[in-house]
């Protein structure tokens, strides 16, 4: 038994470092200590009544900020993909459809999710500034039967 | 019953390889993943999620390949613990946030099902450890 544990204790610290290894090479790596958390001010975050007024005017763009994946299996209807992950790949393409005074909501999904805010930093780097959060998007967005489609972003 | 127990390792092994890898894909979601359920103090997240996916590629992994059976099998099943913890933890609270189990392929949330699914990983790996001689 004690061989065993031995033996699952080394497994668990060489696998740890592969995987600290793998983050300093990898093109997708993130900061060993987590970041704070961002505070929010109020002027920064838009509440899921004002969202729902904001997307049927039509005039405000919804930018998702989760993985593809996530976005393909169910978002915000008319919201575009950008991912925060990846945001370089795919900011050209959204960029074509926005101007630096669009009005933009963006969100990504869970309480504790700082995609959205990733998002909006990066975007606030390349002048951006009618940027707001919906907090928690897709799951109260979904859960209040507010309009969502399906399928990867064309 | 040779057999049956090299179903189960490629069964068990390869859950974990898969999800370890598809977790190591996207780092950043994973760490949201892992926020969600409202569980670890705030600095350690990104440092879970960096090396979490990597232990259960590679005890899932040598699992498969035969390699320190008994020692992977006891240590996946201290993972499916500490998952089914953090499954269990968030349906008595009441969160409604993603699986994040298998990284972002799956849309799926936390739910009773995905608590059985973990149960079942629990109860082979544990047999496996219970079973296997290295």
């Amino acid at each position: 038994m004690r061989r065993t544990v031995q033996r699952a204790l080394v497994i668990l610290f060489a696998s740890a470092a592969l995987g600290l290894a793998f983050n300093a090479v990898s093109p997708r790596s993130i900061r060993y200590v987590t970041p704070p958390k961002a505070v929010l001010q109020p002027k920064d975050t838009v509440t899921l009544d004002e969202a729902h007024r904001l997307w049927g005017d039509g005039t405000t763009f919804f930018l998702d900020a989760r993985a593809p994946a996530d976005y393909a299996a169910g978002h915000i209807a008319n919201a575009l993909s950008l991912p925060a992950e990846d945001f370089d790949e795919h900011y050209p393409q959204v960029a074509q459809m926005l101007t630096t005074d669009t009005a933009i909501v963006a969100y990504c999904d869970g309480t504790e999710c700082e995609l959205s805010h990733e998002l909006t930093e990066k975007l606030r780097e390349h002048g951006y500034t009618n940027i707001r959060i919906l907090m928690n998007g897709w799951t109260s967005w979904h859960k209040a039967g507010y309009p969502t489609d399906t399928g990867k972003q064309p | 019953m040779k057999l049956i127990e090299l179903l189960v390792r490629l069964v068990v092994g390869g859950v974990f390889v898969v999800a370890g890898a598809l977790k190591i894909l996207h780092p950043t979601a994973f760490v949201n993943d892992i926020a969600n359920y409202r569980l670890m103090p705030h600095d350690l997240i990104n440092m879970l999620a960096i090396t979490l996916p990597w232990v259960e590629v590679v005890a899932g992994g040598l699992l498969i390949a035969g390699i320190w059976k008994r020692a992977n099998a006891l240590l996946i099943t201290f993972l499916m613990i500490v998952f089914l913890v953090a499954i269990g933890q968030a349906l008595y609270r009441g969160l409604d946030i993603r699986c994040g189990c298998f990284g972002t392929v799956e849309a799926r949330r936390v739910s009773a099902l995905a608590l059985a699914e973990d149960a079942a990983l629990l109860g082979m790996s544990l047999w496996l450890f219970w079973r296997v001689r290295d």
